[in-house]
């Protein structure tokens, strides 16, 4: 039976009086593609904010590979992300200056040392070999977010956190970007959680839990 | 590829994206630095024309023997003083001097008087080349004295109706010295009044060898007071009075400290003005980029280090801008100096330490705000655009 690699006990967040996440209990094996779903507001992105180390909970436990996370300095919290975490951004936000191979080596750059080779080996895993030199203006919506997953891949993360990645792709990028995150989990065992709108997308996960007004309120598992 | 070389990587990569920004800052940064520089070069050349101008006043020391002084009364009454010529030793000076080392010039003078055509006559014995350093503005009419010669003032050879090449015979304790006039000199005081013959001449004529009646100093104060000076030497000279020949010394100082300080202000004017221009730019810079510091930062870029590719890009604006002004600088200061003060430039190559330094300052207080920011910034809301 797969280990735990997040545990989440009384986890709330609150932005002054608004509670963008109520109380939640949440279990996530290693190597689960689970899918958060939910409309605008209903604290898909706080929820992803605070696993991924980008935010702080104002109450609960919220331990992400056996490590509380309430115990890390800001810091502390950024080097956890270079180390734990991939993160794949529904606006790509790549640096505009950078070619494609210099963004995945700036993500190498901030965990260890930028390797030319492996950069280039990583965006020739995501199909993107003959673009390396291209900068983000020069590659199409598909190719950028290609470009984000070798960036999140290459420092070999334990944990891939996706908020709506393929919001602004059409259909067949669509399913070559989860296609190829589907591959990559094969191969790297990662464990994906990905925030989407859309009931398609997230039939892809293993699970989907779905949030309304800060609250699980429902939850699936794919069966078969 | 190593950190370090990936960090200038970057840094240029993210100057070279914003080429505009990155060159209004580049001229920003060599504009002050070149204008400290300029402004440093032009005062510094002015201290050394000054100081070269108070050179040609002359002495601002002089070293005098303290008389023996008697008061003589009785009852309440006070009948006067009596003094007797008093001398300074040479060789006690000399020391206090080497032990002082005080930096300049003097020259030693033995006033006395020998007989002439049957009266008295002022001498003055002297070291020529020391008076030729000294004084500079003596006019001379012939030319400076070999062995057996003398120079004669322009008022007493007119009285005396001499002229150069005539022979003078003078008496004193000893035997007669017979002298010719090489030069006729005028200086506008008293020197006009005084026959000027070898000092080693004169102490053996007066039978006075190893004695002088004054010393006079030309002392170059390089930053410190002159009465400062004068106190050194004092400490040395126990028999002796140092004295300021105040009214020429103060004014040559106190003109150099006001060059100085109007330099300083200006200079001070345009760094503040340049500091927040940088500071401006760089804020605005910071403000374009919040989505990509936000990106680093998630991607797990910790405050410092997100911090340091902030300082490095300033940096590297301030080398350049430093280099730059130095350049842009020299020429500046060399323009003002040779247009408006008819001087040569002192360009050292320690200006470009300066000029560096001041741009590097500038580059970096400037950006201490906006480095702030970079600091607090918050990922999540950046990432968001807000």
């Amino acid at each position: 039976m797969a280990s735990t690699i997040i545990e989440t006990a009384g986890l709330t967040r609150s932005y002054g009086d608004i509670c963008a996440l109520k109380p939640l209990e949440l279990s996530v094996p290693e190597g689960e593609w689970l899918s958060v779903m939910g409309h605008s507001g209903s604290g898909k992105s706080t929820l992803l904010n605070l696993v991924g180390g980008l935010d702080r909970p104002t109450a609960g436990v919220l331990k992400v590979g056996g490590e509380d996370l309430l115990g890390r300095d800001e810091d502390g919290l950024a080097r956890f992300r270079r180390e734990f975490v991939g993160i794949i951004f529904q606006q790509h936000h790549l640096v505009p200056y950078l070619t494609a191979l210099e963004n995945v080596m700036l993500a190498q750059y901030f965990h260890s040392v930028p390797d030319e080779a492996e950069a280039r080996f990583a965006l020739e895993r995501v199909g993107l070999g003959h673009r390396l030199k291209n900068r983000p203006g020069e590659l199409s919506g598909g190719e950028q977010q290609r470009v984000c997953i070798a960036r999140a891949i290459i420092n070999s993360p334990k944990l891939l956190l996706g908020d709506e990645p393929t919001g602004n792709l059409d259909h067949k990028s669509t399913t070559m970007v989860l296609e190829l995150l589907r591959e990559l989990r094969a191969e790297e065992r990662f464990t994906i959680i990905m925030v989407t709108h859309n009931q398609e997308v997230a039939a892809w996960g293993d699970r989907t839990i779905y949030l309304d007004d800060g609250v699980l309120v429902r939850e699936e598992r794919k069966t078969g | 590829m190593t950190r370090r070389r990936w960090l200038i990587h970057l840094v240029f990569r993210a100057l070279a994206h914003r080429a505009g920004r990155t060159l209004l800052l580049l001229a920003v940064l060599a504009m002050a630095s070149s204008l400290a520089t300029a402004l440093g070069i032009v005062s510094f050349s002015m201290g050394k024309r000054v100081a070269e101008e108070v050179r040609n006043y002359g002495a601002n020391l002089v070293i005098l023997p303290e008389t023996a002084r008697l008061d003589v009364g009785s009852g309440g009454l006070n009948f006067g003083v009596i003094s007797e010529p008093a001398y300074l030793r040479q060789k006690e000076v000399e020391e206090a001097l080497t032990k002082s080392a005080l930096p300049g010039d003097r020259s030693s003078h033995l006033r006395g008087a020998l007989r002439f055509r049957n009266s008295d006559l002022l001498v003055e014995g002297v070291n020529f080349g020391e008076i030729r350093r000294l004084f500079p503005w003596w006019q001379l009419r012939g030319r400076w004295p070999a062995a057996n010669e003398a120079v004669m003032g322009s008022d007493l050879a007119a009285r005396l109706r001499l002229k150069e090449g005539d022979m003078v015979e003078l008496a004193g304790p000893k035997e007669p010295l017979r002298l010719r006039l090489s030069g006729i000199v005028s200086t506008g005081g008293e020197e006009d009044g005084l026959l000027f013959l070898e000092l080693r001449s004169l102490q053996q004529a007066l039978e006075l060898e190893g004695e002088l009646t004054q010393v006079r100093l030309l002392v170059t104060t390089e930053g410190e007071s002159l009465t400062k000076r004068a106190a050194v030497l004092q400490r040395f000279l126990s028999k002796a009075k140092v004295t300021e020949v105040r009214q020429i010394a103060r004014t040559s100082e106190g003109l150099l400290v006001k060059v100085k300080l109007l330099m300083a202000l200006v200079t001070l004017v345009v760094l503040v003005s340049a500091g927040s221009s940088v500071t401006g730019t760089m804020s605005t810079t910071v403000l374009e980029r919040s989505r990509e510091i936000g990106l680093m930062k998630a991607m797990g870029g910790t405050r410092w280090e997100l911090l340091r590719i902030f300082a490095a890009e300033a940096a590297l604006l301030g080398l350049a801008g430093g280099v730059a002004g130095f350049f842009l600088g020299s020429g500046i200061a060399w323009f003002i100096t040779k247009s408006v003060f008819t001087l040569s430039p002192e360009i050292s190559p320690w200006f470009a330490g300066v000029s560096v330094g001041v741009s590097l300052f500038l580059a970096l207080l400037g950006s201490l705000g906006p480095m702030i920011a970079v600091f607090r910034l918050d990922p999540v809301r950046s990432l968001r655009g807000e």
